[in-house]
């Protein structure tokens, strides 16, 4: 689960404005959320904060049924980073790595027999049809082919928080509705999944509860 | 179909972001330095060891005339006459017990004559006779015994060891302090070296290791890999290093082995051949040396850790 009590994020100390101001809400286990909102609302800003890229200026977080906060050991921080499946709009892949090596690295990194990553990364890659590309480098990839790839390592190490930002803008639609009925699936399995898009269409396919963010805050919450 | 899984790949490519030439050379200049300077140390360290010991206990003494038989000297009847040497090494006997006494041999004075004379014994110069005296640890030679010695043997010369060697033991441990401290700049040099690297490598990894950091990379496996790496260079230039080192080593130590003579007994103005060299070089000279590259490693290894772990506290 998330757990938000009036928290604050800013870029620098020293910034007198935060991105993020007086956010408070929560997302059970298995909960779906849509995180909607303009261009700079925060949405990126607080997925970022909710991978635990950054801490809270200011407030209560909690990730996962732990509180995240600097007083937080840095071991606790890099387990529960290793429970989350994250989609980066700019994918984030390593370019010199084949696409078999990005999904495989978050269960390389924790240590994962490598016949059982072979089988969990073979799984993945032909669901997200990559089965044929598995050896081609990430820097050769198409747009829609580093999401999908994206994606696959997102979800590759079974994570019980899925965020996505904008996971869905470089696929075809059909591809875009597996995507989704993916994370709906996983939801109901349990994992907790919260996606930014400004897809309506998306939204209307799957209709599930929002939270609306407007100049860092959060003006909306619901279906 | 099989995966063409292929070991360790993480996206780090640090033979890119820690390119080889630049850190293994440096630390190979390093590392001549430091078994250079481990060699001036040991060499100090050795001639402290020889002052403060064995050589402040050794008196020379030098008889001139020395066959030549005093009037009255020995007894007048059933008896050798006793010469001037003789009488010198009789009256040494009153030394403190365990003294060492002996009178160097034709053959052993002319060998350690042969540098100025040539061939001594066919020298037509008069030759002293030369007496090598070790006096027992901790003892000390009878302040008066050149005066005693004169009184039965007029123009014997003593020279005492001791008057010079506690100077020549101060500016060996002075060497050797200078040693110390020329090797811990060596090894900051080195330190300072592999952290500019690390941080340069670092700075060129900035986004991959963030990637890293987000898919749950501990602190330990991303400084760990630096670490291989850096250690992995350093040892790699520690050894080219000490072997390069090797040649003017051992061209100074044969130079040098002559002046190694621990008695006069022993001393030669012969540099050793070259095949003898390896046995001549101090085992801890040689431990050393051996240690050097992985001393380097240690350093290039170290220095990588806290340089990424400090980084990697910028990141939560």
């Amino acid at each position: 689960m998330i757990r938000l009590k009036n928290v604050f994020w800013q870029r620098a100390r020293k910034q007198e404005k935060p991105v993020l101001s007086d956010l408070s809400f929560s997302v059970p286990q298995g909960g779906f959320r849509w995180l909607l909102g303009p261009s700079g609302a925060g949405k990126t800003s607080l997925l970022n904060l909710l991978h635990i890229e950054s801490l809270p200026a200011r407030g209560d977080l909690e990730i996962l049924g732990k509180p995240v906060s600097a007083d937080t050991p840095r071991a606790t921080l890099v387990r529960l980073r290793q429970r989350i499946g994250m989609v980066h709009q700019n994918y984030r892949l390593m370019p010199g790595l084949s696409v078999v090596d990005n999904v495989a690295l978050p269960l390389r990194l924790q240590h994962r027999p490598e016949d059982e990553i072979h089988d969990e990364v073979h799984a993945i890659l032909k669901w997200v049809g990559l089965g044929e590309r598995i050896g081609v480098p990430a820097a050769n990839l198409s747009g829609g082919e580093q999401q999908r790839t994206a994606i696959a390592r997102a979800i590759v190490h079974r994570p019980g928080l899925i965020l996505a930002d904008e996971p869905t803008n470089a696929l075809e639609e059909p591809q875009a509705h597996k995507l989704l009925d993916l994370f709906d699936e996983l939801s109901t399995m349990g994992t907790t999944v919260l996606v930014a898009t400004h897809n309506e269409a998306l939204i209307r396919r799957l209709p599930r509860p929002s939270l609306y963010l407007e100049r860092g805050r959060l003006v909306r919450e619901g279906e | 179909m099989a995966l063409p899984f292929s070991g360790r790949k993480d996206g780090l490519s640090l033979s890119e972001a820690l390119p080889d030439r630049s850190l293994f050379i440096l630390v190979a200049m390093m590392s001549f330095l430091a078994a250079l300077t481990l060699t001036g140390a040991t060499g100090a360290r050795a001639l402290s060891a020889r002052w403060s010991g064995g050589a402040a206990q050794l008196l020379t003494i030098q008889v001139t005339a020395p066959d030549h038989v005093p009037d009255g000297a020995g007894s007048t009847k059933n008896a050798t006459q006793k010469t001037r040497a003789d009488l010198v090494v009789d009256a040494l006997a009153a030394l403190p017990p365990g003294t060492q006494v002996h009178r160097l041999n034709k053959e052993e004075l002319a060998h350690l004559l042969a540098p100025w004379l040539g061939d001594a014994n066919n020298s037509a110069l008069p030759l002293p006779a030369v007496i090598e005296v070790r006096l027992p640890a901790g003892t000390d030679s009878p302040p008066t015994l050149e005066q005693t010695l004169n009184a039965q043997v007029p123009g014997t010369v003593v020279e005492h060891n001791a008057e010079w060697s506690s100077r020549l033991r101060a500016l060996a441990d002075s060497l050797l302090a200078c040693a110390a401290l020329a090797l811990a700049a060596v090894g900051g040099i080195a330190a300072l070296i592999t952290a500019l690297a690390t941080r340069s490598g670092l700075s060129s990894r900035r986004d991959i290791i963030r990637i890293l950091h987000g898919l749950g990379a501990t602190d330990s496996y991303i400084a760990g890999r630096f670490a291989s790496r850096t250690g992995a260079l350093a040892f790699g230039g520690g050894l080219l290093g000490t072997v390069l080192a090797m040649a003017p080593l051992a061209l100074l130590f044969r130079m040098a082995a002559p002046f190694a003579a621990t008695s006069l007994q022993t001393a030669t103005a012969a540099m050793p051949s070259w095949d003898t060299l390896p046995r001549l070089l101090p085992t801890d000279l040689l431990i050393g040396l051996a240690g050097l590259p992985v001393v380097a490693a240690f350093i290039g290894w170290f220095t990588t850790q806290v340089m990424v772990r400090l980084w990697l506290r910028g990141m939560p």
